[in-house]
């Protein structure tokens, strides 16, 4: 059943600023903590900006200069069209010039459909329309980069009296992007007001502005609100509406097309050792990383093969494959968890894991085309190991479901496995011999969801 | 114009269409001049005639059938309906229709199904993979897009591409000479 290999019916927990559980397949190893990380406990950075459909690096200031539908959010593509214009010199006479509109290919929405003007060059000459708030919101900012100026001032002139030591300086600036020692917060401020921040002397001059005054009268509706017929095409739907949150137009006639969204390409980085977690390629039509740390290729993998009909309070033996990534022989243990273990709040069943240790053989690359290779001897307990096939084997563990009810059963065990780090230097043996990378042994929380009791 | 009988059947193609011997045409159907019909193309008049416009163009795989509703058996008496075509269609690749309707200038995209009880006017496209199964007349110039058929109406209509179909039926007579398939008109 391919349900079974379903990612999410096995989980791994990491032991972060939060307690997460996820698929070892969304999560990264940090090999210098020796510790799995996930998503919520590495830090985002951005690496670069790039075009999704002339994958092409952009600078983050510039904009692309393809354009998105209003309609559909494809990308809009420039057509051609000969219309027939008065020479300059001779107005009697036409001849064909060419004229270009960006037109859709999906929704066959074209520029002319809002009014605007066909443009005499094929690239470069289409504004986004100017938003008429804008003048008012530059003035609102001018007028709060002082005010936030003089409280980070006198914040900082706080801080300093109270801490004696020599420490860096926390620039605690408010409207700036923070360095390195102060990490971006979830819900911390918005990048695009980075750098508002007056430099340090500049004159403040100050400046005054205008508060914004409340109406007494509103514009009243037009008399035919109510019983004027909904015109269905000219309606725009909120997800046209919402993806131009400046103008949000309520008519299509008004829906102008935007600049290209660009994507970003980031890196992530953990937050207690400051090493780059994953790190992708600069170039946007490189999938690959130049670091990649993902859990998979360190922590042996469980996932469920078979399960047999599960019924509350008798035991049934369960079919798990563990897989080994890396390239030597690892060792498994695997125990089951305590009665009071803080971990084990979702499982439904009791489980009885193998006792004996489970050994796995390294993962060979050439096993595939090396059909005459002798299979390594590992004296399997066949009460315990169902099978084995190059970096995997297959076991049982025994089941019995705790409690009634349509929920899914789940169960709980420990993996307890060795790590070579290769990351750590080799320390150079005294005999003279080949230096082996120190072994840790790891532990990991791992929970199942087997599926509901059998009716 | 040239008549086919075969086992019963009326074919009636008139000069100046181009109609490829690997397409199938089964039943009462007529095909207007300049239509192109590509092989592996399917017309099939089962429950009723079909009259087909001129200057149309129907891609590989598309299945154009006049076929009976799903809950009625051939051999109660029901009265052939005529499927009407006009002029200018474009039925694309894979597509499917059923429609008793069609008017001008329309163009059903790439595997796009319309149903028996769909009218379409003039200047409507069915966009790629789009399924129309309701009960109505689709209004000129609309377009349905998407997964979720999503409806606008289009303001331009592309340009009728007539230079095809000198293009088409030299394809087609080139391709006699090297395949050495049978074209049947004219």
């Amino acid at each position: 059943m391919a349900s079974l290999l379903q990612p999410e019916r096995v989980v791994y927990l990491v032991r972060g600023e939060k307690k997460i559980r996820a698929p070892l397949s969304l999560l990264y190893f940090c090999r210098y903590c020796s510790e799995l990380r996930s998503l919520e406990c590495v830090s985002h950075e951005v690496d670069s900006h790039y075009c999704p459909s002339c994958l092409e690096n952009m600078p983050s200031a510039e904009m692309c200069q393809l354009f998105d539908c209003p309609c559909c959010m494809h990308t809009l593509s420039t057509r051609a069209t000969n219309i027939p214009a008065p020479l300059p010199d001779d107005p009697t006479k036409t001849t064909m010039k060419k004229a270009y509109y960006l037109a859709c290919g999906f929704c066959r929405w074209t520029s002319r459909d809002v009014g605007m003007a066909d443009k005499s060059v094929a690239s470069g000459g289409w504004q986004e329309p100017e938003n008429p708030h804008t003048q008012r919101i530059n003035k609102l900012i001018e007028y709060y980069q002082p005010l936030a100026h003089r409280e980070k001032q006198e914040r900082d002139r706080k801080k300093l009296a109270r801490r004696r030591q020599g420490m860096p300086l926390a620039f605690s600036e408010k409207y700036g992007l923070g360095t390195r020692l102060q990490r971006q917060r979830p819900g911390g401020p918005l990048s695009s007001l980075a750098g508002l921040t007056l430099k340090e002397g500049e004159d403040q001059k100050e400046i005054t502005i205008e508060p914004a005054q409340a109406l007494d009268e509103v514009e009243p509706l037009p008399e035919d609100c109510y019983t004027r017929p909904v015109d269905l095409p000219e309606v725009t739907t909120l997800r046209q509406r919402l993806l131009q949150p400046d103008f949000q137009p309520a008519n299509a006639s008004q829906l102008h097309p935007r600049h290209k969204h660009l994507l970003m390409k980031r890196s992530l980085r953990c937050r207690k050792c400051e090493h780059n977690l994953s790190k992708p390629e600069f170039n946007p039509t490189s999938i690959k990383f130049k670091i990649q740390l993902v859990a998979v290729s360190y922590i042996p993998e469980v996932r469920i093969m078979s399960i047999p009909n599960l019924r509350c309070m008798k035991e049934s033996q369960v079919l798990l494959t563990l897989t080994n990534p890396v390239e030597n022989i690892t060792h498994v243990t695997l125990t089951s968890c305590d009665e009071e273990d803080p971990d084990d709040i979702n499982s439904s069943a009791k489980v009885l894991v193998p006792s004996k240790e489970l050994v796995l053989a390294g993962k060979d690359a050439a096993a595939d085309y090396d059909e005459l290779a002798e299979p390594q001897d590992f004296q399997d307990d066949p009460d315990v190991v169902a099978f084995r096939k190059s970096n995997k084997i297959g076991f049982f563990i025994k089941v019995i479901p705790q409690k009634e009810g349509d929920a899914d059963v789940t169960v709980s065990f420990k993996i307890r496995h060795d790590f070579r780090n290769l990351a750590a230097p080799i320390r150079p043996s005294e005999e003279g011999g080949e230096g082996t990378a120190e072994a840790i042994w790891l532990t990991h929380h791992v929970e199942l969801r087997l599926g509901p009791l059998a009716s | 114009v040239s008549h086919k009988t075969h086992k019963g059947q009326i074919v009636k193609i008139a000069a100046g269409a181009v109609v490829c011997v690997e397409s199938e045409i089964r039943g009462d159907v007529t095909i207007g001049p300049r239509t192109v019909v590509h092989p592996k193309a399917r017309i099939i008049a089962e429950a009723g005639p079909i009259v087909i416009g001129e200057g149309n163009l129907i891609e590989e795989q598309a299945l154009i059938i006049n076929s009976y509703p799903e809950n009625i058996t051939p051999d109660s008496e029901v009265e052939p309906k005529t499927m009407t075509i006009g002029v200018n269609n474009v039925f694309e690749v894979g597509c499917t229709s059923q429609a008793l309707k069609i008017g001008d200038n329309n163009v059903i995209e790439s595997k796009a199904e319309v149903g028996r009880n769909v009218i379409l006017t003039s200047g409507c496209i069915i966009g790629a993979f789009c399924r129309v199964n309701t009960c109505e007349v689709i209004p000129e110039n609309t377009v349905i897009y998407g997964s979720g058929c999503m409806r606008r109406v289009q303001t331009e209509r592309p340009q009728v591409k007539i230079p095809c179909f000198f293009k088409y039926s030299s394809i087609f007579s080139s391709s006699i000479e090297s395949t050495g398939t049978l074209l049947h008109s004219f």
